[in-house]
């Protein structure tokens, strides 16, 4: 049985109905990237309000790692940064 | 008419047309008020995608009108006016069945005879240039030399490199004429005193100079998703489905009232539009009309089922009853010029029409023909019935 | 319409409290939780297999059986769906939920609504506030109920309200106990609001279990302490703060960052309990009124919609209850009165979008809401405002006015949900 995902192809344990972000944040995984971005993701407020969480999912759209259940084999990653000054 | 520098001007409508005449106005030396029952770019212009596309034009007046109006674009961007906020970019016209195909082909005919470059590109060149794209689309035509801008950032852009001060939610009641001449505008408990009036006020132009029955609202809703790159447009180019050209020529297809593009923002987020819904002057947006909108865009770019919508919006299109913009003299009273009406052609035109309209004020001669676009064409309809 | 259910958004104490209400009445309830349970912030519970559960007032725990039992009893009148998002009324008047589980948005016409979302925390913006490591104290507790296990390493947790003695207890009594807890306020120096909290005896009693918590793992509580920026290096994070007019750095690998709450009220339908489908707020979505509060108001909510039915329910007293509630909140905010230090220029006051308080300050002085908004991309994020609003208040001196009709959806959604849009309404 499967209970692992994958954070930009670094392998992250979880225990069966844990979140994602609480799976990242046992591995140690604070910054959600992406590296450079003037601001980076992290989890923040841990109710979907604030969307500092949000992953990209491999196959589907991105989700708020503090709302989703991790699920086996579940491939997830950084969003892309904000831009420039005049974003 | 007076010397510019001794004139007083008020343009009623801080929108891109507004803010661009007023610019120009003010480089004549002229004093200008602008006023606006909100704020600047509050109507159509800050809820329009930023095509500045002639790509999307009537053949006819209006793609010629769109072409010198894009030149125009790029003759204030190499002057520093617009620096960073145009960007040349590609619109690529797309069929996705034969009689899809028929139309773009059509359309890309009547470019190429305004003088437009166009450029036919195969399923295989098209998929290197824009990965992903739906199974149906076989071919395209693009239009290279179209471009891209932000209403809301060029009608900022236009006001403060003029050092014009807006004045907001200033609801203008009536002009006032005393003897045949526009002497200044109604605001709640004042009359501001005035040599000349432009409005520009869009939909707001209807009841100022009684066109209701020529002015006709049509509501556009729009979609924003989330960033799908970082500080620049996710694709290389703006994608527009044939349904929006079918739209455009009067022509219905089966998706009647949705005219779809894909606007791929400087963010890194698309816009997508959009519907025509023809005399709604709300802002409401429901989710069967945006589903719709998704449905047709992700058949055409499928990757956009990875991302989020984060925003929908509408904003109300000023169309007038044949089609066409107003903007020239009032028919019966001096000193007081039109420029309305531009549907959903405002971006592109706006600055282009916004000068032209200075210089009917100024008294100065036009850089294109606009006869067609009198306001007088409505007055001698009238009487001929 | 009258088949239609009422529709309950939430299932913490309010939502779960009116939701069992409306049901014990007869009513069909379509009662929705964006997470995989019900119980909401306060009374979230541990996953599978947690390292252990975490410390909470025997109260809370015996308010949650009760409600959770109600909601069993129920049994078929309450159509639960977990893992959906409320996603707003669109102009149509469609209520809208994104489905996770299908991966579809769903529209149901209901007959009436009560929106019990909740509060958010607010956060008042400093240099660093953006970095990883850096999170709400709420958010941070919610994390610990739900695995039992506390952030590794040095802790702080700062800014004001009870809030920070409650999880700095709970992460003490989960073996992590904080390096120190930064009060801005100085609660102790607020005699009358002291003597205003006389009768909020359960609140003091756990305000007191917590403290003797904290003294018994030496954690220090340093009152009148203000957070002036935050660095990160390869260590972790330099917290700047400031203590009676002196600056000193404290160092630490997550900060939890807390300045009260506020109604979670961005882009939720705007409460008409006489519309044609009645709509009315319930629980800290409503009125910051606590947990206990939060239940006596599902109630009340509840009510409303009977009444509106045409049906009653015996007063319990409910608004007697709630004003006592009101006064002890208004003790607790005066007892943790403090004025806000002024951010920098550099200090990001919209996360979402990087905008920063000199981007704010560069708009006109007189930019209307739209411009704010257009030019400034303030409220244009993704969170929708929710974190910069009451910052941007603020600084206006007065709230940015919200969109008109209220902006759906209020949640990201993903496109492909939307585009396979679901409804239930008859084909015309």
């Amino acid at each position: 049985m499967m209970s692992r995902i994958f954070w930009n192809d670094r392998v992250v344990p979880f225990r069966p109905g844990e979140t994602i972000a609480a799976a990242l944040g046992r591995a140690g995984i604070l910054s959600l990237g992406p590296e450079g971005g003037p601001v980076r993701g992290r989890v923040f407020c841990g109710i979907g309000a604030c969307q500092a969480c949000v992953v990209s999912v491999e196959g589907g759209a991105p989700v708020e790692a503090c709302l989703t259940l991790a699920t086996g084999g579940l491939r997830i990653g950084s969003m892309p940064a904000v831009g420039g000054r005049n974003d | 008419m007076a010397r510019p520098s001794s004139m007083h001007v008020a343009v009623v409508g801080a929108g891109i047309v507004g803010a661009a005449a007023a610019h120009f106005l003010a480089a004549a030396g002229t004093r200008v008020t602008v006023l606006d029952a909100s704020g600047p770019a509050a109507g159509a212009t800050g809820a329009s995608d930023g095509a500045v596309s002639v790509a999307s034009k009537r053949p006819g007046p209006m793609m010629e009108l769109a072409r010198h109006a894009r030149a125009f674009y790029g003759q204030l961007e190499a002057e520093g006016v617009f620096h960073g906020l145009f960007h040349r970019r590609s619109t690529f016209l797309i069929a996705q069945n034969a009689l899809e195909a028929e139309l773009v082909s059509q359309h890309g005919a009547d470019l190429a005879q305004a003088g437009e470059r166009v450029i036919a590109v195969a399923r295989a060149e098209l998929m290197n240039r824009i990965p992903g794209l739906g199974e149906g689309v076989t071919a395209a035509l693009e239009i290279p030399d179209d471009g891209h801008a932000l209403g809301y950032q060029i009608t900022s852009r236009l006001l403060q490199r003029s050092g014009i001060v807006v004045r907001r939610r200033a609801s203008v009641s009536e002009i006032v004429v005393r003897d045949g001449h526009a002497v200044g505008v109604a605001l709640a408990g004042e009359i501001l005193s005035a040599d000349a009036v432009l409005v520009a006020a869009g939909i707001g132009s209807a009841h100022l100079l009684n066109l209701g029955d020529i002015l006709i609202p049509r509501k556009g809703q729009m979609i924003v998703t989330d960033r799908a790159s970082t500080g620049r447009p996710a694709i290389d180019g703006h994608l527009m489905g044939a349904s929006y050209l079918a739209a455009k020529r009067g022509i219905v297809l089966d998706r009647s009232h949705i005219g779809l593009v894909i606007d791929p923002l400087v963010t890194g987020q698309f816009l997508l539009g959009g519907s025509r819904e023809d005399n709604r002057s709300d802002h409401r947006t429901d989710a069967v009309t945006v589903s719709a909108i998704l449905r047709a865009a992700l058949e055409l770019y499928p990757p956009l089922g990875a991302r989020r919508v984060v925003r929908t919006f509408a904003g109300v299109r000023t169309a007038s009853r044949d089609g066409l913009p107003i903007i020239g003299r009032h028919p019966h009273v001096d000193g007081l010029v039109v420029a309305t009406g531009f549907e959903g052609d405002g971006i592109c035109l706006g600055p282009f029409m916004g000068e032209s309209a200075a210089r009917m004020i100024l008294d100065r001669p036009l850089a294109a023909d606009l006869s067609m676009l009198t306001p007088s064409r409505f007055a001698r309809a009238e009487a001929c019935q | 319409m009258t088949d239609a259910p009422i529709l309950v958004v939430g299932g913490g104490p309010a939502g779960a409290s009116a939701a069992a209400t409306l049901a014990e009445a007869g009513l069909r309830v379509l009662l929705v939780e964006q997470r995989d349970q019900l119980g909401g912030a306060i009374h979230r519970q541990p996953a599978l297999g947690a390292a252990h559960t975490v410390h909470a007032p025997a109260r809370h725990r015996r308010n949650w059986a009760e409600l959770a039992r109600r909601i069993d009893a129920a049994g078929s009148r309450i159509e639960l769906h977990t893992g959906t998002v409320f996603l707003g009324v669109d102009g149509d008047g469609r209520h809208l939920f994104d489905d996770r589980a299908t991966g579809r948005v769903v529209a149901r016409t209901i007959r009436a609504a009560v929106i019990a979302v909740g509060a958010v925390e607010k956060i008042h913006p400093f240099e660093g506030w953006d970095l990883p490591g850096v999170m709400t104290a709420g958010g941070a507790q919610v994390l610990l109920k739900e695995t039992g296990v506390p952030p590794t390493g040095p802790t702080l947790v700062a800014g004001t309200g009870p809030l920070l003695l409650a999880v700095s207890a709970q992460l003490a009594k989960a073996g992590n106990p904080p390096v120190a807890v930064l009060e801005r306020g100085r609660p102790w120096l607020r005699v009358n609001a002291l003597l205003q909290m006389v009768g909020a005896g359960q609140q003091l009693a756990e305000a007191a279990s917590y403290a003797a918590t904290l003294l018994s793992h030496w954690v220090p509580y340093r009152t009148g302490t203000d957070i002036l920026s935050v660095r990160e290096d390869a260590a972790g994070l330099e917290v700047r703060v400031r203590r009676s007019g002196s600056v000193h750095s404290l160092r630490a690998r997550h900060l939890l960052v807390h300045d009260g709450i506020e109604p979670n009220r961005v882009g939720i339908p705007i409460p008409d309990p006489e519309a044609a489908v009645p709509v009315v707020l319930a629980g800290d979505g409503r009125e910051i009124l606590g947990a206990d509060a939060a239940i006596l108001d599902g109630r009340r909510a509840a009510c409303m919609i009977l009444a509106r039915l045409g049906l009653r329910l015996p007063d319990a007293q409910v608004e007697a209850r709630l004003k006592a509630a009101r006064n002890v909140q208004a003790a607790i905010s005066n007892m943790f009165r403090s004025a806000l230090p002024e951010p920098t220029p550099e200090t990001l006051i919209c996360r979402c979008e990087a905008r920063r308080l000199s981007d704010f300050r560069s708009l006109p002085d007189d930019a209307s809401a739209r411009e704010i908004r257009l030019m400034g991309r303030f409220g244009m994020g993704v969170c929708q405002g929710r974190f910069c609003g009451s910052t941007i208040a603020a600084l206006r001196g007065e709230a940015v006015p919200s969109v008109i009709p209220p902006r759906w959806p209020l949640r990201p959604v993903s496109l492909a949900a939307l585009a396979d849009l679901k409804t239930d309404e008859l084909e015309s």
